[in-house]
């Protein structure tokens, strides 16, 4: 592909990125603001001599007394401008909020996606060679357990089996307390379970969607006539038929990031994990609006980016595609 | 009332006990000593205190925080001028002392000597006044007016006038000031000088009395407070993670015992109480649910106190759709028709007690000698048939076709309370009254009680009293919530007489205990004759701590158990 031809490409995707994410902001306006519950009515619930003309006045300082129509105008044009105003409960940035959680959230996602990759592509591969074993029937009760069982409850099981019972691995948060902010030890050791668990499904998928692809690449002709030239086994399985088996995987890259991102919502929670996922979550609890948004729009820009780079990996792996 | 988050709690509660229970033989023995319990202990300096929280702070500004983890943290850094004795609940000089002039409406106070800021500077009264001035012009907090019977504030808090008149520090020694009020305003003490003088030498610059734009909603120091005038200085806000604050070696009452104390964010109580077995936390409020997998765990102590606070059924008494409620004696029928007892015994696993009125036992203001409402089934009937209510085919009261059928709503999650309604379903149906249960999100719960929604016709929630125990807020009709004016009196509770009494015990003229006492007694009867709640239960509160943390001392007026933490150490 020309560089050019990239270029174009990928100007054109983004002007397309601008009505998906136009839309998907004022359905999710819509829904946090029509759904019950009144943010203001919430903050100052149990507040001490609180005054109707007090709920009024707060209610005018974050916009929330004008048209709805008005309030998005007013909410778009500042987003626009990276302004997706101030957090409720914090009385700070929602976006600032937001960005410092990102790291953990991206910590997690990316270990989790390794331990996908590490996993469950060699599973997928061992399981195809060793088809009609009992090493191919182990993963394939991987493959349907990963999926079938929930990962907050593998998450609550891990947590008092490790952490409770053999006092192993530590369970909430990030870090020890009394450990330094750059202790990478301590953090990589606050990282196994949520990341482990957050990959559970993701293996289980990699290692049959892999177990599947290499069985119909080793059948292929070409394979064979690898086979007939004299090169051997390992070369033909790990040059020839392992590339053109990973091609498919690139696609479901693209729906990883989000995968990992909703994934990491519960596992967060579960993990009491500081990142964009319990934060987002607990800000919806609180109706805490502009965290909300600013949380959906930061995800949604992921997504349509992740997307994009599927795209044009799947392009530059695979020479018979052409970007349209 | 703040939520946290549940939803995986019974499942945790199943697994925790099998799991806990395997480990509890290996749980960690206090180390070193040897020496014998008779022998008393001298305490020594150090370590720290990991308190395990739902939630993480949100701001550490006192004039615009509004929730509960932040006071905690919060309480812990800036002393108040007065402090609610821990076990009486009635305010005693703290950093300062006052007296109260003969008309009841000037306040003069003398701030300690010793007292300084954590950087040397001396507290004094321009630091009341500045939190006063940023609270009056914050535009995000909550607690704007609380200060609203001082004199000038509104004024000041609206830009009309650049100084507040009623708050005058003395030029010549600023550790006196004088605070007067535009009317006697009894519950002033707890509320008004509870509020905690802020440093004016750090916040002072963000109000600007000429620019009512100029606020100290968006400080810097909001999120890290450079200087404390309590126990503990703030060290690192690990976002989400932890807290850290480090001991304040000029604390006024003398240094503090400990090194630290650390909040840390651990979402589930299940999980806090795994992370007390294994040393994780050392200090955690706990729930009933969770003390058999705490209890016999030699390396934690458990400490219970009465709670200044209750979970009760709030009926609705200005709901068409439920007109029986507000006869009296339908009402009496719902309060003689439950086994409290059965509800301590069931939903709080034994830590509660039984409410028969509005202020907790604990309370100065409780009523002594009052209907205690002895679980009394046929007693109950007795009230409906004199209601005029006859037992239908269905075996549901019921008069002119109309059953006594009630649709009781709480908040989703709060596994306490969901039993406390099963409960009442099957209890209510034992004398002909239909409970119809009803699950609904906190978030949208809030808005249609505070607005009076007729959707809720009744409802099992609770309240957390301070030690100030003016129930204005929810007892006097002028706080009955409406779709146009919010208010605590979800239920619709109007009473001129009980109006009456609540304004004696707010506005005086006598503001002392004794005639408040009087006053809050005599409306805490006629509450429980007139039983607009079927009160419930004053829920234990319950802390468990590492066994090694000594002085600990609990008492229902210091709920976060807080109130000595500078004598707090751990034995080595």
């Amino acid at each position: 592909m020309e560089v050019s031809e990239l270029r174009t490409y990928i100007l054109r995707r983004v002007v397309y990125a601008i009505p998906t994410l136009l839309g998907i902001s004022v359905i999710v306006f819509l829904i946090t603001h029509l759904s019950p519950g009144d943010p203001v009515r919430l903050y100052t619930f149990g507040a001490l001599n609180v005054t109707e003309e007090d709920i009024q006045a707060l209610r005018a300082h974050y916009g929330l007394d004008q048209p709805l129509p008005i309030q998005y105008i007013d909410w778009l044009l500042k987003a626009v401008r990276g302004d997706f105003g101030s957090s409720l409960q914090y009385n700070r940035p929602a976006l600032g909020l937001l960005l410092e959680r990102t790291p953990n959230t991206l910590i997690l996602a990316f270990a989790a996606l390794a331990l996908q990759l590490v996993i469950g592509v060699p599973l997928g591969v061992l399981a195809a060679l060793k088809r009609g074993t009992w090493i191919d029937g182990v993963v394939r009760v991987i493959g349907v357990v990963g999926h079938a069982i929930p990962a907050f409850w593998i998450g609550l099981l891990l947590i008092l089996a490790v952490s409770v019972s053999l006092r192993f691995l530590p369970s909430q948060g990030v870090l020890t307390v009394g450990k330094d902010v750059w202790d990478i030890g301590d953090r990589a050791r606050h990282l196994i379970m949520p990341a482990f668990v957050l990959a559970l499904a993701g293996i289980a998928n990699y290692s049959r969607y892999l177990r599947t692809e290499t069985l119909d690449v080793i059948n292929q002709d070409y394979i064979r006539t690898a086979h007939s030239k004299g090169l051997r086994a390992r070369t033909v399985m790990y040059v020839h038929a392992l590339r053109n088996a990973l091609i498919p995987m690139v696609t479901a890259l693209g729906g990883l990031l989000a995968a990992l991102v909703s994934g990491a919502l519960v596992i967060e929670q579960v993990f009491t994990w500081p990142g964009v996922g319990q934060f987002t979550y607990a800000a919806a609890r609180s109706k805490d609006y502009p965290v909300i948004m600013a949380g959906v729009m930061v995800a949604s820009v992921l997504l349509v980016l992740s997307y994009l780079i599927r795209d044009i990996a799947y392009a530059m792996v695979d020479p018979r595609i052409k970007v349209p | 009332m703040r939520q946290s988050w549940r939803t995986l709690r019974p499942l945790v509660a199943v697994l925790g006990t099998v799991a806990l229970v395997a480990t509890a033989c290996s749980g960690a023995t206090p180390s070193g000593g040897g020496q014998t319990a008779a022998v008393a202990e001298t305490p020594v300096k150090g370590g720290r205190v990991i308190e395990g929280s739902f939630s993480d702070i949100q701001r550490l500004n006192l004039a615009t925080s509004n929730d509960a983890t932040s006071s905690k943290v919060s309480g812990k850094i800036y002393d108040s001028l007065i402090v609610a004795d821990p076990k009486t609940g009635e305010f005693k000089p703290n950093l300062g002392q006052w007296k109260v002039s003969a008309d009841g409406l000037n306040f003069d106070w003398t701030i300690d000597a010793k007292a300084n800021w954590s950087d040397g500077k001396p507290i004094t009264g321009n630091d009341f006044l500045a939190r006063v001035k940023m609270q009056g012009r914050s535009k995000v907090t909550p607690n704007k007016s609380v200060f609203n019977d001082i004199e000038g504030y509104q004024d000041y808090s609206t830009g009309k006038a650049t100084a507040i008149s009623g708050i005058k520090v003395d030029a010549t020694d600023p550790k006196k000031f004088s605070v007067k009020f535009t009317r006697i305003f009894c519950p002033a003490l707890g509320n008004v000088f509870g509020s905690a003088p802020m440093p004016e030498h750090i916040y002072g610059k963000y109000t600007v009395d000429s620019d009512i734009t100029k606020v100290v909603d968006d400080a810097p120091e909001n999120n890290a407070p450079p200087v404390a005038s309590g126990p503990f200085k703030f060290k690192e806000w690990r976002k989400g993670d932890q807290v850290i604050l480090v001991r304040n070696d000029t604390y006024w009452k003398g240094a503090p015992l400990l090194d630290e104390y650390v909040l840390k964010v651990v979402a589930d109580t299940t999980v806090q109480a795994a992370q007390l077995k294994t040393g994780e936390l050392t200090l955690a409020q706990v729930n009933a649910a969770d003390l058999a997998t705490l209890q016999g765990s030699d390396n934690i102590k458990l400490y219970k106190f009465a709670n200044n606070g209750y979970t009760y059924i709030g009926w609705r008494t200005n709901n068409a759709n439920v007109p029986f409620l507000q006869d009296k004696r339908v009402r009496q029928a719902l309060m003689y028709g439950i086994n409290t007892d059965e509800i301590v015994k069931a939903v709080y696993f034994g830590e509660g007690s039984k409410m028969v009125a509005h202020h907790p036992p604990v309370s100065w203001a409780a009523a002594k000698d009052v209907n205690q409402y002895p679980y009394d089934k046929t007693k109950a009937e007795g009230l409906l048939k004199d209601a005029g209510y006859a037992k239908g085919a269905d075996g549901i009261y019921a008069k002119d076709g109309k059953p006594i059928a009630i649709t009781i709503v709480t908040n989703q999650g709060n596994k306490a309370r969901e039993t406390f309604l099963q409960v009442a379903v099957e209890q209510y149906k034992q004398i002909g009254v239909k409970i119809t249960p009803k699950l609904e999100a906190f978030e949208s719960l809030v808005p249609k009680l505070t607005g009076g929604s007729p959707e809720v016709e009744a409802v099992i929630i609770g309240w957390q009293l301070s030690a100030e125990p003016d129930p204005f807020t929810i007892w006097h009709s002028s706080n009955v919530a409406s779709p146009t004016k919010a208010g605590n009196n979800f239920v619709g509770y109007s009473n001129p007489k009980v109006d009456a009494l609540i304004e004696q015990g707010r506005n005086g003229p006598d503001c002392s205990q004794p005639a408040r006492q009087k006053a809050y007694q005599e409306m805490n009867k006629i509450l429980n004759d007139d039983v607009p709640y079927m009160f419930g239960v004053a829920d234990g509160r319950i802390y468990a701590a590492d066994s090694r943390i000594r002085s600990l001392d609990p008492g229902s007026f210091s709920p976060n158990m807080d109130w000595n933490i500078e004598k707090w150490w751990i034995k080595q």
